[in-house]
């Protein structure tokens, strides 16, 4: 029968699988513990009669495995241990009771378990009936007693830092000596019972305290011991996400800051973040919402600039503010010019792929692979690829190879494994002297970076590595990041980084993610058609009294730097849509103002208001100046146009500025939403449904989608 | 010797002899069951621990309605199930994983048994709950339908549908694998 092949050899394999006999001394520690937690509970019972198995419980929930404690801690004195055990059970149980308590303590750094040390505090101060101790002052009590604990923590640790792991018995009696500062931890754990201690029952105590002292080197040092263990995942990893907070941009006066200057920002890699935790139905932190690039996600259809030399211009639109009656947006919209696949320029890729031990997760360093992988496709046969990793130190995995050998580059990548420490400052260097080596003048030379972003070895300094980064990058190799995986994402390191690296920054959450950067938007995600692009604009004072720049908080420009080509700002790849959003007060028309005119300075204005010139006085709310670099130039080229009040926008254009409102007015309720007055994730929904378009690839159908989300799940916050 | 039940007994009203007594006796059942869960004795010591300390804590309840063993191989069910919960969070989930940690079983004329039986022991974790130790208690441990049934508190027809769900599975999965 056929069935013979997996069900009868299913039950064959597991009738056949026998046990190994149990092992002694695992045997006896088992028991040990099982009898002083036995002595614990019927101690604590006999003192307090009933009802407390119920509040105990409450402490010891969940698994908490205590590491393994290895040792061949004296065979012999167990016995002496045993029955000390056995005769005083109430210290033996005490003891425990302490060390459940330090237990908790080195637990709760390396573990967030279900376990609440407050309760202890709770119950026990339930349970003293019989002892009229204040609630305040039994908590005075545990908070030396928790200081207690550190000290003999650090004494421990000290020791074990200074001894092998393997402890020899001399020294656990120099640790038996400390216990004198532990007796009041003893006693003030155990109040109930403390005039019952007398002399020989310290000493049975201070017994008990070392095999104690015993268990907490062990616990210590069982990482010590255990170098295999896998690197913990996920559960330390949790909110430890590095984001830079930046105050959202203000409202200005046009009468006395009249123009705004800031740098382009192409990245995406906020809105992916944000993506992926509202996917998780947890509500997103303010700082990982940046606006800009919350709208820059998204491709929009502007006119395309037609020539290479002339990489793009600029299209504005002016709406009705959605969420300010009487306000308006005006969005400056640019679409850099496509390569056509034909004129690419070759590429010389270094990929730095980060392989410490946090990149060992799903999200993490296999979907790096399968990004690379993605990449491949995209290339052409002739570009080469250089691939160096780095964990505890970094090193070159292939050298540079032609994208045609398709196979040695995969083998290559397959190969990587997740392991150690992060030296990203020298994998960085690494990545620098490998593109260096194989730089090309006519390629686009160019590292790609993919990590988590946790640099905990070498250069940490994220100045430093800027500055490191900013020299590179006048040698003409730029630097592009890709964030992976959550928990642990250092967004405002990638992010300095890429800036400063004149490269984009994206984050991947997914597969599709992978496929949209490196795949949908290869063309942009490679090759740079402009650098250094920075706008200015000037508002008109007697059209428009307020401003305000919707986001680009982090790339603010002073006046003067815009002029100035060496100031650095950001890039444009083939393709990219650049969507910069202001937000307008008109004047007159009974719109109120949201700041009050002052009462002694009119004249000031007025002044202001005279020296315009007339003609475009009335029909202009400003000018818009765009300055950018070729990729091989060092000299910026300016191009200027007019935000005229009576402009009429195309059906198309109208439509692609009304969904990045839409996106813009999602982003600032993410993050609280100050200029917004009452509009709400359902006027998002609405506008942005109304204004889909085509959606080729989905991603706004998406957004709509994201958009519920966060409505979900800001009405459970 | 006293009977099991009269150690118990005092066990429950906190005669610390009496309990390491049931221990000492008991261990060794705990541990073997946990090794079949496990299917690696570090793991195994480590569950089984877990489970001497839970029974320290939760002998009060026992009330002698039931087989006192039968109780206790619940009470290392759901010990084990919490390690499963931990262990889930510590590791991918791939059994590929853990390779280097072995299954010290001497196997020496089959030594891809091992293998096979962490795979199996894996795949059983996802299956539905109660698949596990269904299939460990009947096949591994060798009790009767209506032992598992009583021992896991449900009716016999539940334990002859789960194996039976756990076979097809199987089938459809391994096919000829195992």
């Amino acid at each position: 029968m056929k069935d013979d092949q997996s069900p009868d050899s299913l039950e064959k394999l597991l009738s056949d699988m026998d046990s190994p006999p149990s092992d002694k001394n695992a045997k006896k520690r088992a028991m040990n513990l099982a009898m002083a937690e036995f002595n614990q509970q019927h101690n604590v019972k006999n003192s307090v009669k009933r009802n407390i198995e119920k509040n105990n419980k409450k402490n010891t929930q969940g698994f908490s495995f205590l590491p393994r404690p290895i040792s061949n801690f004296l065979t012999a004195s167990r016995m002496s241990i045993m029955k000390a055990l056995n005769n005083k059970l109430f210290y033996s149980g005490v003891a425990t009771l302490s060390v459940a308590v330090m237990g908790t303590l080195i637990f709760q750094q390396t573990y967030q378990a279900p376990i609440d040390p407050t309760s202890m505090t709770v119950d026990e101060s339930v349970h003293l009936e019989e002892q009229p101790l204040s609630f305040a002052e039994k908590k005075k009590e545990l908070g030396r007693e928790s200081k207690d604990q550190a000290r003999l923590r650090a004494e421990v640790e000290k020791r074990i830092a200074t001894t092998a792991p393997v402890v020899s018995e001399p020294e656990l009696f120099e640790i038996t000596s400390d216990t004198s500062q532990i007796q009041p931890l003893v006693q003030s754990a155990a109040p109930v019972k403390n005039k019952r201690l007398n002399t020989e029952a310290g000493a049975a105590a201070s017994v008990e305290i070392k095999a104690d002292s015993q268990k907490l080197l062990a616990i210590s040092s069982s990482p010590i011991q255990a170098p295999d263990i896998l690197p913990p995942q996920g559960y330390n990893e949790e909110g430890r996400d590095k984001f830079e907070s930046v105050e959202a941009n203000p409202i200005k006066l046009v009468s006395e800051e009249p123009v705004s200057t800031f740098s382009i920002d192409v990245d995406t890699a906020s809105y992916s973040f944000v993506r992926r935790q509202l996917n998780q139905g947890v509500f997103p932190q303010k700082s990982a919402v940046r606006i800009e690039e919350m709208v820059n996600y998204f491709d929009y259809n502007y006119p395309l600039a037609e020539t290479k030399a002339e990489p793009f211009k600029p299209s504005i639109t002016v709406q009705p503010s959605p969420w300010n009656s009487g306000k308006k947006l005006v969005h400056i919209g640019v679409k850099g010019y496509d390569i056509p696949r034909a004129e690419q320029p070759r590429s010389n890729l270094v990929l730095l792929l980060d392989v410490s031990g946090s990149m060992n997760s799903a999200d993490k360093l296999p979907l790096v692979k399968q990004s690379m992988s993605m990449l491949l496709d995209t290339l052409h046969p002739e570009d080469t690829i250089a691939i160096a990793v780095y964990a505890g130190a970094a090193g070159q995995v292939l050298a540079p190879t032609p994208a045609k050998d398709k196979q040695t580059i995969l083998n290559a990548l397959n190969r990587l494994n997740a392991g150690g420490s992060t030296a990203g400052g020298q994998g960085i260097k690494l990545a620098y002297q490998l593109a260096e080596a194989n730089f090309n003048k006519e390629a686009v030379n160019r590292i790609i970076l993919a990590t988590d972003g946790d640099f905990n070895v070498g250069i940490r300094n994220s100045e430093e590595l800027k500055g490191f980064v900013e020299r590179k990058r006048e040698q003409g190799v730029f630097l592009s990041v890709l964030g992976f995986g959550q928990g642990n994402y250092n967004d405002q390191l990638m992010q300095a980084l890429a800036q400063n690296g004149n490269g984009i920054a994206a984050y991947i959450d997914s597969v599709r993610e992978a496929q949209k950067v490196l795949i949908d938007e290869a063309t942009s995600t490679l090759f740079p058609i402009a650098k250094d692009v920075k706008i200015q604009v000037e508002f008109n004072p007697s059209t428009v009294s307020e401003y305000r720049l919707v986001g680009y908080e982090t790339r603010h420009l002073n006046r003067e730097d815009f002029n100035n080509d060496k100031v650095d700002a950001g890039d444009i790849g083939a393709g990219h849509t650049v969507t910069a959003i202001y937000e307008i007060t008109p004047k007159g028309a009974g719109v109120s103002q949201s700041i009050d005119s002052l009462r002694y300075q009119d004249g000031a204005t007025k002044a202001v208001q005279i020296d315009a010139p007339v003609s475009s006085a009335i029909s202009e709310y400003g000018f818009v100046k765009v300055r950018y670099k070729l990729p091989t130039s060092d000299k910026s080229t300016l191009i200027s146009q007019a935000i005229s009040t009576d402009q009429v926008a195309t059906k198309e254009l109208a439509q692609e500025a009304e969904f990045a409102g839409a996106v813009a007015g999602f982003a600032q309720l993410l993050k609280g939403g100050k200029y917004l007055n009452n509009y709400g994730y359902d006027d998002v929904i609405s506008a942005a449904q109304a204004n889909k378009g085509a959606d080729i690839f989905g991603y706004r159908t998406e957004f709509i989608q994201l958009v519920r989300s966060a409505k979900t799940a800001s009405l459970i916050k | 010797m006293q009977s099991d039940e009269q150690l118990i007994k005092q066990a429950q009203a906190g005669n610390a002899e009496a309990f390491e007594c049931l221990l000492d006796s008991y261990y060794d059942t705990i541990f073997r069951f946990a090794f079949k869960w496990c299917g690696s004795r570090e793991d195994a010591e480590d569950v089984a621990q877990q489970a001497c300390i839970k029974l320290a804590r939760s002998l009060g309840q026992f009330r002698f309605e039931s087989n006192f063993s039968s109780w206790l191989y619940r009470l290392v069910i759901n010990c084990a199930k919490d390690w499963q919960k931990s262990q889930a969070r510590h590791q991918s989930d791939s059994p590929n994983t853990d390779a280097d940690q072995t299954i010290d079983v001497p196997y020496k004329d089959e030594p891809d048994k091992p293998i096979l039986i962490r795979q199996l022991l894996h795949s059983l974790e996802h299956f539905a709950d109660g698949m596990k130790e269904t299939v460990l208690l009947v096949h591994a441990e060798g009790f009767t339908h209506a032992e598992v049934a009583t021992i896991l508190g449900v009716k016999e027809s539940t334990i002859s549908w789960r194996l039976h769900e756990v076979r097809k599975k199987f089938q459809s999965q391994f096919g000829q694998d195992i």
